[in-house]
This record gives C-alpha cells, sequence and structure tokens, in this order.
C-alpha cells in the first residue's frame, strides 16, 4: 500500500473504534469496550508503522506525500480540501501519538473497570486519538485546525468525565475556553497569511511565503505569534498555562494520556511544521524561546512547592514542554521532537505510577498524606522511579540526552540563547529536585495506614469524598468507581508500564552524539527547507553538555534526598523562614487570581449590567415606550386587535399607504 | 421534471384549510402530511440544483395587480434553495413535535402552523418586491395567534410586543417598497416590483439612503439585531416549543434573507454608505448577545440571546462586502446551519424541561447526563456545532464570515472573533448546567423517548453530514450569492482604488428581463 492509503488508514481505524464504541456501548459486555478501543489504536500504530516502511522505501526528496480525498469547501476565493500530508515529520507524531496512546488504552482497560462510564470513556478516548491524528495528519491549515479543536473538545470531554464533580466541570469549561482563544488565534494567523498568498494549504503556503514576506516582515510575525497564541494555549505555556493544572480532575490516564504525552505537545509540533515562517520572522522565533525559557523555570519553581500528586506532575509538563517550545523555537528541531518522544515515555510513566499510587490510597491525592509505600508496591516504585530518574535527566536515561540536545544547541547558537541554555541547565537541577521529592515523599518516610494495610494484602477503600472541596460525592451512580484499580494487581496496568519504563530507560538510543543519529537522519527531509537543520553542536560540545546535564541531574536527586530523607523537615523549615515566598510559590505566581480580576469577573458585571440596566432600562424601558403612555396606548391598539387582527391590520396597512401616496402626491405637485 | 412552485407553496395552506374542516384527530395528520410533501419536494430541488447553478429556476411569473404593476412572481436559485429546504425540515420537525403533544384547538393551531409555512416559503420564493411584502407580512398573523393563543405565561404582553415592533419594521418596509417601485420607475415607462427590472433601474444615492434605512428596520426587528430585539425575551418565554422553532430558526433568516435578495442588490450604492453602520450594529449584536447569553438562567434565553449574536454573524458578513463575495457566501451557508442548530436546541430544552419537574432554568437542571446518554450524546453534538466548533459547517460559515470581514474591514472582524470565543463560553455553559454536575432537586433523568428521537435526530444527522461536506452547500449557493453582492462590493472596491463608480446591475449576465434566462 502507498504512503497516502497508511495515512488514511492512521485516521480511520480510531475513528472506526469511535463510532462503533459510542453507538455500541449499550450491548458491550464487560472490558470490551475497551479492548475494542485499544485494537482501534493499535490498528493505527500499526499503520503509522506501514506509513513508515514506505516512506523509507521512497527517495529522501520524494518523502512528501500529499493526498486529498475531497473538496472540503471551495468557494469565493477560499479553496480547502481534505487532505492529508505524510512526510517524515507527520508520520513521526503519529507513531508517537498513536504507541503511547495504544498503552495509556490498555492500562485503562484496567484503570477503569469499575467506573460507570465505562464505555463512554474509551468512545471519547479514541475520538481523542482520531483528533490528534488529524491534527499531525492534516494538509492544511483548515484541516490544522479542525484537529485543534477537536482534541480540545476531546480534552473537555475527558476532564469533566466524572461530571458530577463541580471541581472538574469548572476545570473543563476552562480548559475549553482557553483552547478556544488558541483557535481563534490560529483563525486569525491563517487569515493574514491566507491575505497575501492566497492559499491555505502548506505547501503553497510556504513557497509562496518566501517570495512574498521578506524577513521579519511584519505580516508575518504578526501571523506567527498568533500562531504562537494556539501553541500555547494548547501547551499550557505562559500566559496561558492555567488550565493545565485544573486539567487534572479527570482521570489520571487521562492526564498522561491527554495533558502529558500527546495533546499539550500539540503546539511543539505546529512550530515545527511552521518552520518555513517561523525561520523567516525569527523575531517571533526568539519570543516563542524566550516564554518557552520563561514558562519552564515558572513551572519548575512552582513543582516544587504543589502537594497534589498529580499537579507536581503537571507543573513539571508544562515545565518540560517549555523546554520543547525552547528547542524548535531555537531552530533545535530533531533535539525538541526527540524530548517530545522521551518526554511522552516517562511522563506517562510517571502518570501510570500516580495512578497507582492514588489508586492504593482510595482517592487520595495529597503528597502530605502518602508515605513509605515502597515494600507495599515495589513494581510501582521501581517504575515511578525510572520515570523520575528520567525525567531528572539521570546519567544514560533518555531524559538527558534529549534535554542535553536542546540546551547544547542553544548554547551552540550562543548569544542570548545560550543566557537561555544556561536557565535550562538551572532550571534542570530544579526538575530533578522535585522529581525526587515526588519519589521520597511517596515512597520512603512513615508508612501511612494504608500503605500498611497494602502491605497485609487489602486494598485501601476511601470514603467518598471529591478531594479538592471535601464534598460528599453521589456513590450511588458509581461514581468515580467503586473500587480502585493499582498496577500490582493488574497484568494490562503492569503491562503498560513496564513497557514505558524501558522506553525512558533506552529511548535516547535514536540519537546519541557521535553513536546514532536515526532520528534526525529520519526527520530530515521534513526540514530539507530549514537553513538550521544541520547546525548541530559538535560532538565533542554534545558530550560536554551530556557531562554538565548528568552533574546536575545527580544533584539536584542528592539534594533531594538530603532534604527529603537525610534532614527531614528542614524543608517545613524553609516554609516558615520565607511565608511569602512559599505563598507566592503555592499561590501558582498568582495568575488565577489576576485572570480573575481582568477577565472573568468585568465579563460577568458587563453580562449583569446588560441583564439589568440596558435589557430592563433601556430595551424594555426605553425603547418599548418609557414610563408614560406607548406601551399602554400600544397595548390599547393591540386589545383592539385581538377581536379583529386582520382588519385591524389591513387598515393599519391601507393608512400607511394612504399616507405614502399623499406624501408622493405632496412632492410630485 | 419539477413540481410548480405555487404547489409548494400553498400546499400546507391547503392541507391545514382541509385540517380545519375535518375531524378534530385529523388536523394534525393533513398538516404534518403535507409538510412531508413539502420536505420531498425541497428535497428533490436541492438535490437537482448542480453545483455551480446561478439562474432562476422553477419560474412562475404572472400578472397579479397589474394596474399597480405586482406581479405573481416566483423563482429559485442558489441564494434561496437551501432556505427552502430548512424550512421544509424545520416545519417537519416542529409539526411532528406538536403532534406529540395534544393542543386545545388543535384544527385551529395545525391551520396557523400550516398558514405560516406557506407564509414562509412565499417571501424565500418571491421574486417580485410587493409579493415579497405581501408574504413578509402574512408571516406575522399566524405566529399573533400561535405565541398569543397556545402560549405560555405573560403571552398577551409577548403578542403585544411583538405586534408593536415587526409591524412597525414592517410598514416602514412597506413604505420603502412602494417608494422603490415607484422612485425607480423611468420617465413615460410602467411601474414594475419585479426583482430583475428594479436591478436595472437603480434609483440615486440620496434616496437609496433613505430607502435603506426603511428596510433595514424591519430586517433587523425580525432578527433580531441589537437594539431592535425588545421583543424577543418575552416572545421566547412565551412561545410553545414547536412554534419557537419555526420561529427563531426560519423566520430570523427571513430578514437577514432580504439584505441579500433586495437591499444589497437593489440599493448597493446605500448599503456601500452604511456599510459601517451595519457591521457595527452586527459586532454589537454578536458581544452583547453573547455576554447575555451567559448570564441568563432560563434555558430558552441563552438560545435567544445566542441568536442575537448568531445574526450578528450573518448580518456581518453580508455587509464585509468583499469582492470574492466571502462574506455573503458564509452569511449563507450560517444562515442555514443557524436555523439547523437552534431548532433542535429548543427541542432539547423541552425534552429536558421534561425531566427537570418542567422547569427550563439551569439553575433547576444538572446531572440529566446520567441516565440520558443519547440524549447527552446528541445535545453535544447541537452544543458543539452552535460554538461553531471547527469540523462543524458552523466553523465554516464563520471562517467566510470572519475572512470576509477580515479583508474588508479588518479591525471590525477583529473584534468579531471574540464573539467565537465568548459562544464556547454560553454554550458550554448550558450543556454542563443541565447535563452534567450535581443532580437538580426535581431531576428525574431518562433516555430520549422515541417522540424525541425522531424529530431531534434527523436534524443532528444534517448538522454532521454537513459538517463532514460543506461544498455541497457553498458550491450550489455561490454563484446566486455573488451575483446579489458584486454591485455593492465593486463599488466598494472603486471607492478604494478612487476609480469611478460603475454599477453593472445584478444579474445582467445571467438574466434578461424578469429574470428569464435568455
Amino acid at each position: 500500500m502507498t504512503a497516502a492509503g497508511w495515512g488514511w488508514l492512521i485516521l480511520a481505524i480510531p475513528l472506526a473504534g469511535c463510532v462503533f464504541v459510542s453507538l455500541g456501548w449499550r450491548a458491550l459486555p464487560g472490558r470490551s469496550a475497551g479492548w475494542i478501543a485499544s485494537a482501534a489504536v493499535l490498528g493505527a500504530f500499526a499503520s503509522a508503522i506501514g506509513a513508515f516502511v514506505s516512506l523509507q522505501q521512497r527517495p529522501p526528496a520524494a518523502r512528501h506525500v500529499v493526498s486529498i480525498a475531497y473538496s472540503y469547501a471551495h468557494t469565493a476565493g477560499v479553496n480547502v480540501d481534505l487532505g492529508i500530508l505524510v512526510d517524515p515529520l507527520s508520520v513521526f507524531m503519529a507513531l508517537v501519538v498513536s504507541g503511547v496512546s495504544f498503552l495509556i488504552h490498555v492500562y485503562s482497560v484496567s484503570y477503569m473497570t469499575s467506573d460507570r462510564g465505562y464505555a463512554r470513556y474509551f468512545a471519547y478516548l479514541n475520538y481523542f486519538v482520531f483528533s490528534m491524528l488529524l491534527l499531525v495528519m492534516a494538509g492544511n491549515f483548515v484541516l490544522l485546525i479542525v484537529g485543534w479543536a477537536f482534541v480540545g473538545a476531546a480534552s473537555y470531554l475527558l476532564i469533566s468525565f466524572w461530571y458530577r464533580r463541580t471541581t472538574a466541570t469548572a476545570a473543563g469549561i476552562k480548559a475549553f475556553v482557553i483552547n478556544v482563544i488558541g483557535d481563534v488565534g490560529m483563525v486569525v494567523g491563517a487569515f493574514l497569511l491566507f491575505r497575501h498568498v492566497h492559499a491555505l494549504d502548506y505547501g503553497h503556503v510556504f513557497a509562496r511565503s518566501a517570495h512574498v514576506f521578506s524577513v521579519d516582515d511584519g505580516t508575518l510575525v504578526a501571523a506567527c505569534l498568533l500562531f504562537l497564541v494556539g501553541a500555547f494555549a494548547k501547551s499550557a505555556q505562559l500566559p496561558l498555562h492555567t488550565w493545565l493544572p485544573d486539567a487534572m480532575e479527570g482521570p489520571t490516564p487521562v492526564s498522561a494520556l491527554i495533558h502529558a504525552a500527546t495533546m499539550v505537545t500539540a503546539g511543539v509540533y505546529l512550530i515545527a511544521r511552521l518552520h518555513p515562517l517561523f525561520e523567516r520572522a525569527p523575531t517571533a522565533a526568539d519570543v516563542a524561546a524566550v516564554i518557552g525559557c520563561a514558562t519552564l523555570i515558572f513551572a519548575a519553581t512552582v513543582a516544587l512547592v504543589v502537594t497534589d500528586l498529580k499537579r507536581v506532575i503537571a507543573y513539571s509538563t508544562i515545565s518540560q514542554i517549555g523546554y520543547m517550545v525552547l528547542g524548535v523555537s531555537t531552530f533545535a528541531y530533531a533535539a525538541g521532537l526527540f524530548h517530545l518522544m522521551t518526554h511522552a515515555f516517562f511522563k506517562a510513566l510517571l502518570f501510570m505510577g500516580a495512578g497507582s499510587v492514588i489508586g492504593a490510597m482510595g482517592g487520595e491525592q495529597s503528597l502530605d498524606k502518602m508515605g513509605g509505600f515502597r515494600r507495599a508496591m515495589p513494581f510501582t516504585f521501581v517504575a515511578f522511579t525510572v520515570g523520575a530518574l528520567a525525567l531528572g535527566a539521570f546519567p544514560l536515561m533518555s531524559g538527558l540526552f534529549s534535554k542535553d540536545a536542546i540546551l547544547a544547541f542553544a548554547l551552540h547558537r550562543g548569544g542570548g540563547y545560550a543566557v537561555l541554555a544556561v536557565l535550562g541547565y538551572l532550571a534542570a537541577l530544579v526538575t530533578a529536585f522535585y522529581a525526587f521529592r515526588m519519589v521520597f515523599r511517596v515512597f520512603w518516610g512513615d508508612r501511612v495506614p494504608q500503605a500498611e494495610s497494602l502491605e497485609r494484602g487489602e486494598l485501601w477503600h476511601g470514603e467518598h469524598f471529591n478531594p479538592a472541596t471535601g464534598e460528599e460525592e453521589d456513590t450511588d451512580v458509581g461514581f468515580p468507581g467503586p473500587e480502585h484499580h493499582i498496577a500490582e494487581r493488574e497484568v494490562p496496568m503492569r503491562f503498560a508500564m513496564g513497557l514505558l519504563a524501558v522506553l525512558s530507560v533506552v529511548g535516547g538510543v535514536v540519537a546519541i552524539p557521535g553513536v546514532t543519529s536515526w532520528l534526525e537522519n529520519f526527520l530530515r527531509p521534513a526540514f530539507s527547507d530549514s537553513r538550521y537543520f544541520e547546525q548541530a553542536p559538535t560532538h565533542s560540545a554534545e558530550w560536554v553538555g551530556l557531562a554538565a546535564g548528568a552533574v546536575v541531574g545527580v544533584a539536584g536527586i542528592a539534594l533531594a534526598y538530603t532534604f527529603y530523607v537525610r534532614r527531614r523537615g528542614f524543608t517545613l523549615e524553609l516554609r516558615d523562614r520565607f511565608p511569602r515566598l512559599h505563598g507566592f510559590l503555592e499561590g501558582t505566581w498568582y495568575f488565577d487570581e489576576l485572570y480573575d480580576a481582568l477577565f472573568v469577573r468585568p465579563a460577568a458585571r458587563f453580562g449583569r449590567f446588560g441583564r439589568t440596566v440596558v435589557e430592563s432600562a433601556f430595551v424594555q424601558g426605553v425603547v418599548i415606550g418609557g414610563a408614560s403612555g406607548v406601551v399602554r396606548s400600544a397595548s390599547a391598539i393591540a386589545r383592539g386587535l385581538e377581536s379583529g387582527l386582520l382588519r385591524g391590520y389591513a387598515l393599519l396597512l391601507l393608512a400607511g399607504l394612504g399616507g405614502l401616496a399623499l406624501y408622493f402626491l405632496l412632492v410630485s405637485s | 421534471m419539477s413540481v410548480p412552485l405555487s404547489v409548494t407553496i400553498f400546499l400546507p395552506l391547503a392541507a391545514g384549510l382541509a385540517g380545519a374542516v375535518l375531524p378534530r384527530g385529523w388536523a394534525r395528520w393533513t398538516v404534518l402530511a403535507a409538510a412531508l410533501a413539502v420536505l420531498g419536494i425541497a428535497i428533490w430541488m436541492v438535490a437537482d440544483y448542480p453545483a455551480g447553478g446561478a439562474g432562476l429556476r422553477d419560474l412562475t411569473n404572472q400578472q397579479w395587480i397589474p394596474e399597480l404593476g405586482i406581479r405573481y412572481s416566483l423563482g429559485v436559485d442558489g441564494l434561496n434553495v437551501f432556505l427552502i429546504a430548512l424550512t421544509a425540515l424545520l416545519w417537519v420537525a416542529a409539526t411532528a413535535a406538536a403532534c406529540f403533544r395534544e393542543w386545545d384547538r388543535p384544527r385551529l393551531f395545525y391551520f396557523h402552523m400550516a398558514l405560516a409555512e406557506t407564509a414562509v416559503l412565499g417571501a424565500f420564493c418571491a421574486q417580485d418586491l410587493a409579493l415579497f411584502v405581501f408574504f413578509f407580512d402574512l408571516m406575522l398573523v399566524p405566529f399573533y395567534f400561535l405565541i398569543g393563543s397556545w402560549g405560555g405565561r405573560q403571552r398577551v404582553r409577548a403578542t403585544t410586543k411583538l405586534v408593536i415592533y415587526t409591524l412597525v419594521g414592517s410598514l416602514l418596509m412597506l413604505a420603502g417598497a412602494v417608494a422603490l417601485g415607484v422612485l425607480a420607475t423611468p420617465a413615460g415607462g410602467h411601474v414594475s416590483f419585479a426583482l430583475p427590472v428594479l436591478a436595472h433601474r437603480l434609483v440615486g444615492k440620496g434616496t437609496q439612503e433613505w430607502i435603506f434605512l426603511l428596510f433595514a428596520a424591519a430586517f433587523l426587528v425580525k432578527a433580531p439585531a441589537f437594539p431592535f430585539h425588545g421583543w424577543m425575551p418575552d416572545a421566547y418565554r412565551a412561545a410553545p416549543i414547536p412554534v419557537l422553532v419555526v420561529f427563531s430558526a426560519v423566520l430570523s433568516k427571513v430578514g437577514m434573507y432580504g439584505f441579500l435578495r433586495i437591499v444589497v442588490p437593489l440599493l448597493p450604492q446605500a448599503a456601500q454608505h452604511y456599510q459601517t453602520l451595519m457591521i457595527v450594529i452586527a459586532v454589537v449584536s454578536i458581544l452583547y448577545g453573547s455576554a447575555l447569553a451567559f448570564s441568563q438562567d432560563d434555558a430558552r434565553l441563552v438560545v435567544g440571546y445566542s441568536s442575537v449574536a448568531q445574526l450578528g454573524f450573518i448580518l456581518l458578513g453580508i455587509f464585509a462586502l468583499d469582492v470574492e463575495g466571502k462574506g455573503a457566501q458564509g452569511a449563507v451557508l450560517q444562515m442555514v446551519n443557524h436555523g439547523l442548530v437552534v431548532a433542535p436546541l429548543f427541542l432539547i430544552i423541552w425534552a429536558l424541561s421534561a425531566r427537570a419537574g418542567g422547569s427550563e432554568s439551569l439553575g433547576r437542571m444538572g446531572g440529566v447526563a446520567f441516565r440520558a446518554p443519547a440524549l447527552a450524546g446528541l445535545f453535544l453534538i447541537v452544543a458543539l456545532a452552535t460554538l461553531a466548533m471547527p469540523g462543524s459547517a458552523n466553523f465554516v460559515g464563520e471562517l467566510l464570515i470572519l475572512f470576509g470581514t477580515f479583508s474588508t474591514k479588518l479591525a471590525f472582524g477583529l473584534v468579531a472573533s471574540a464573539g467565537v470565543a465568548l459562544a464556547a463560553v454560553y454554550m458550554i455553559r448550558m450543556y454542563q448546567r443541565s447535563m452534567h454536575n450535581r443532580v437538580g432537586a426535581a431531576v428525574e433523568s431518562r433516555d430520549v423517548t422515541r417522540g424525541e428521537l425522531v424529530t431531534i435526530a434527523p436534524l443532528v444527522a444534517v448538522i454532521v453530514a454537513l459538517g463532514v461536506y460543506p461544498h455541497f452547500v457553498v458550491a450550489r449557493t455561490e454563484r446566486s450569492t455573488v451575483r446579489q453582492e458584486r454591485p455593492a462590493a465593486s463599488l466598494e472596491h472603486a471607492s478604494e482604488t478612487g476609480g469611478q463608480a460603475s454599477v453593472p446591475p445584478a444579474g445582467t449576465a445571467e438574466l434578461g428581463p424578469l429574470g428569464r434566462a435568455p
């Protein structure tokens, strides 16, 4: 089969899975919905491999296949086709997305077993995978925006999956609205390009903008910045990041899939996909690099103090995506995408481990109430620690290679980029520290009752309270599942976590400086028009960077060990000594409060003003007739009409006509 | 082979009259059968209409009142073919929804429903200005009775306001129509109201301007656009749901259609002159409607104010007046889309209130989704289409409207695009407050009944189909729509380039006098 054929299959199979599960939800027994959905994603992964193989069989210059199914909308100069683009970049993304998604589907088969919305969950999950694949396979801006919005909708549905939790539904609407703001940015950005290049498909846009726009042309920079609004909204970068921590209200596998491994990296993909534009608008690229760097520092500092386990990982995600954004916007495409891949492995793994721990805690997520799980959950412990080692850039772990590739490239470009790289190394220290803060607080320390009961072989079942608000929850509807499932006891969960743990360790093998350059070689044809793709630093420089990164990683872990194992309580002293700083960090730099004051409350006030003042005073009062008479006389007329509406109506029409005739008589005489 | 338009238009009325004299129980079935027959004809019309078609088809053109130059002239082209189909489809849905309930004086009720369909179809098909005015005003009569006699609380107040607003608008339009016909008559010529003739007899710019305002008043009230929406909250609260379905989904489109069929091609210089004013009204409607929509508690009013915003988008597209007609094309597509989403929304509100102890207040709903997953799924698709999520035809419509506006009035376009984000707020809020969150006190959740399913599901299917293949619509509307806008848009273009304005009359290329293809 041709590459295009595989490309369409990549999209078709998860869509078919979604339709099948959502229509057949009533008839599917037991775990079959989960297995069917998993099989659909596995089918997509197999198709992605098919596309990979058939691309590799072509000469490098021909690894760019556009396939059009039909005209989506051709009118008034706007020509949009339903078309996909199969090239190394889209196939790389499809492989990562469908591969990680498959493992998370398998994990979910067990994790969600006792949930009453089992089939609904897998229908949403397959819909998400379809949308994400549509996003990466799209061959034009409109289809890209369609995929972009679809993943936003899927994310909304899954965040508010436990829809009886008001915190979950509030988080859902927040995520959805911020994502729509991003969509609007993309639409306007697409128009700015369209206005000058009169096309919406990648090929024509990129080819023509090379002629139409000079370097750093104002319109082009504006368009790129608008695309960045979309990218930052989806990838939770400053200042549009506030939805992601709240998104942790969704089931944990959802956090692993959507809010760590795949959807939130869409912004990174977007910058890489639009690299011909960003390279022509270096100002916009620099803005992205600075924001990426600021985000990675900001999120890392917050991750130091947050006590909700899932939120720590969420801020870590924001921070790691900051690295990726820094990478692709300093034009280190291969490095940025490399980190995207390794991060997908180890972050999905961390979330799965967290899900297992939370299951063992009976739904409790606070680090303050955890401890001593090492012996009770050996499998989870090992897997989670491997994830944390990869995140903390421990020597020879995948995370070290990918993160360092980004920072080495930035150092290599020198100047301001070197400053960003140094800041990146500093944040890497923080990263290793907070990664092991989680490990030490969850698995070391005194055993909590939940850990003790698990060691006796009993799984703890907590009270059904919303951990965020303390509200009691409706257990009669099986929400959020009367039982919890942990990796220690479920084969599918262990399978998914084990495979991800292996990948987190060896994932770096695709691009070891001086040894392998598989990833670069594969991606090269997609970036043949880039001026920066070949400008890699020397291998020796990269190894120096790797050594530095490894030292930083080990130092961070050692520091965490000192603070949380050797000198426990020291962090509490720090907190008491610097309450302002702690409050600032724990309040996540007060972004939510700021937006509340700037946008949410004024909008609500405007709505209230409209309802009370404009509607009742102006529209009902002044326009309809004020206090005196008009309404009354009008209703008198209407009462008259009621008795014989048609007659009165005809009379009125006649009166109008007569008046008009009179007017023209007077005018013409 | 095709059915004469007169048959299509008057079939519902005939059925309504027949129902009125037949035994009581038969009225609903005769009217429903007629609506289904009209739907069949409309589907045939759409299927038969060629992609890229432009000229008027299925013409009926006869003298009616020769003394006044009024002709009974009907025709179908790309501009109205989908609106006719929309009318036919929604009338079937509304009539079917009504059939599942018992009404007082059913014969009269169904007679008025049928009369209303005839009036709306007539207004969409009319190719003579006087005939259009006749049908436009006729629409008010059945709705006055439907809301006034079968409505809910405060129906008298509601109908009073409705009648005053619409009547004032209608009278102004009548005056405008007469003036246009008379003033356009060349010395020694005969008065004519035929639209193709009037397109050749443009009046002077000053005259165009005041006639424009008369028409605009009528159409903006009908829409309704801010600040002419004062009748809307009461009328929406009072109207029975099946009536509201067609009232909100179809009638508001007649006004917008009037802009495209009459105002822009016949008064191109005025359209150009008042472009900014109309765009300001559109943008304010979008922002104001959205802001009110997300601060309402009554589900009907959420949809009502969202319609103000959505109609604002359509108005924006019509007056984008870009040369290629992107805005107008988007507006036509969006008219169809908006009708298709508003109708199921009101049917869903009906279904929700049946589960929330009869209340339509969002505060008393909540948690309905649990035992009603199918209803929740249908609502979700409609809600996402309403907020114009990419992938729906509504998105294509809004994209075209915004692209058209950006290319002529960038700043207004940018302000309007904020409305896209606001739509997400009010629709998701409504979905969430009704379907999600904790279960309301009086909520008794159960899944869709068969009656709800047969009325809602086909509409959802059409929404999905158009989302997959919007090209089907835009390919058929393109040439007719662009032809309506060309005189005004090229004027705009000429004034931009500083050249001499030359106004090619609408339809010269394709049509001879009286709309006959040469």
